[in-house]
């Protein structure tokens, strides 16, 4: 499955960019690599877990916030 | 991985990875500027603070990089690493022993490579030793040692049992 994420800017490595997702408590950013990205959409295998119309999904990468598990609205996921 | 290693950078218990050219230095504090980064502060942005405060720099293919005794900077690895989430393959990248008997550390304690990891590796760099040292592109710098895990991991697992936990709500 994937997340959808908001393209924020390049990050430190030409390789790598910022991206942006929505979480339920506000925005997390999280440094990828650009070929993790595909339309704007970062894989993330299967949610861990659900509660109400909210997904508990593992990044592929850890946020600058350091949290690897984040709740997404369950529409952000496809 | 990509490009793929050649079989000489395998040993039997790890795999060496080499340096990108790219590297990020820290910038000099001016004298009498009192600056701090707060990481936990609400809002703080890890690349800006990467921006304002370091200088990237390309790797001189003849000359190499000469690292600076007592800095640290930001390399990364040339290979790109992917370990996919359906895997049960994790890693840790270390150091090596010939550098380290220079002194250089190539991480600072964070040597994890989580199972669903894509990209280069980053390493942070510091170079403990009294003189300085030089990098060259393409240079080993790190080994990946590979460890599995006991189970697919909970977001690689599709199976008839996906989606459930073993916490209920009171």
């Amino acid at each position: 499955m994937k997340v959808r994420v908001r393209h924020i800017g390049p990050a430190t490595h030409p390789s790598e960019v910022v991206v942006s997702v929505d979480t339920t408590t506000g925005a997390e950013h999280l440094v990828v690599n650009q070929r993790s990205l595909k339309d704007n959409k970062l894989e993330i295998g299967y949610p861990i877990n659900s509660l109400d119309s909210n997904l508990l999904v593992e990044l592929p990468r850890e946020t600058i916030n350091g949290s690897w598990r984040v709740w997404v609205p369950q529409a952000s996921v496809e | 991985m990509d490009p793929a290693p050649d079989i000489s950078f395998y040993s039997s218990t790890s795999l060496d990875l080499t340096l990108d050219r790219r590297l990020t230095l820290f910038k000099d504090q001016k004298t009498g500027i009192n600056l701090s980064i707060d990481p936990s502060q609400k809002g703080y942005n890890h690349e800006e603070v990467m921006a304002k405060n370091t200088t990237p720099v390309d790797i001189d293919e003849e000359h190499g990089f000469e690292f600076p005794p007592h800095h640290m900077i930001l390399a990364w690895t040339r290979e790109f690493v992917e370990l996919k989430f359906q895997s049960r393959i994790a890693a840790r990248v270390e150091g090596k022993s010939s550098l380290a008997r220079l002194g250089i550390g190539i991480h600072l304690t964070a040597p994890t490579i989580h199972a669903g990891f894509a990209g280069q590796i980053r390493l942070e760099m510091v170079n403990h030793n009294k003189v300085p040292v030089r990098l060259r592109i393409g240079m080993k710098i790190c080994q990946l040692i590979f460890e599995q895990t006991l189970g697919t991991p909970v977001r690689g697992y599709e199976g008839r049992f996906a989606g459930q936990t073993t916490t209920k709500k009171g």
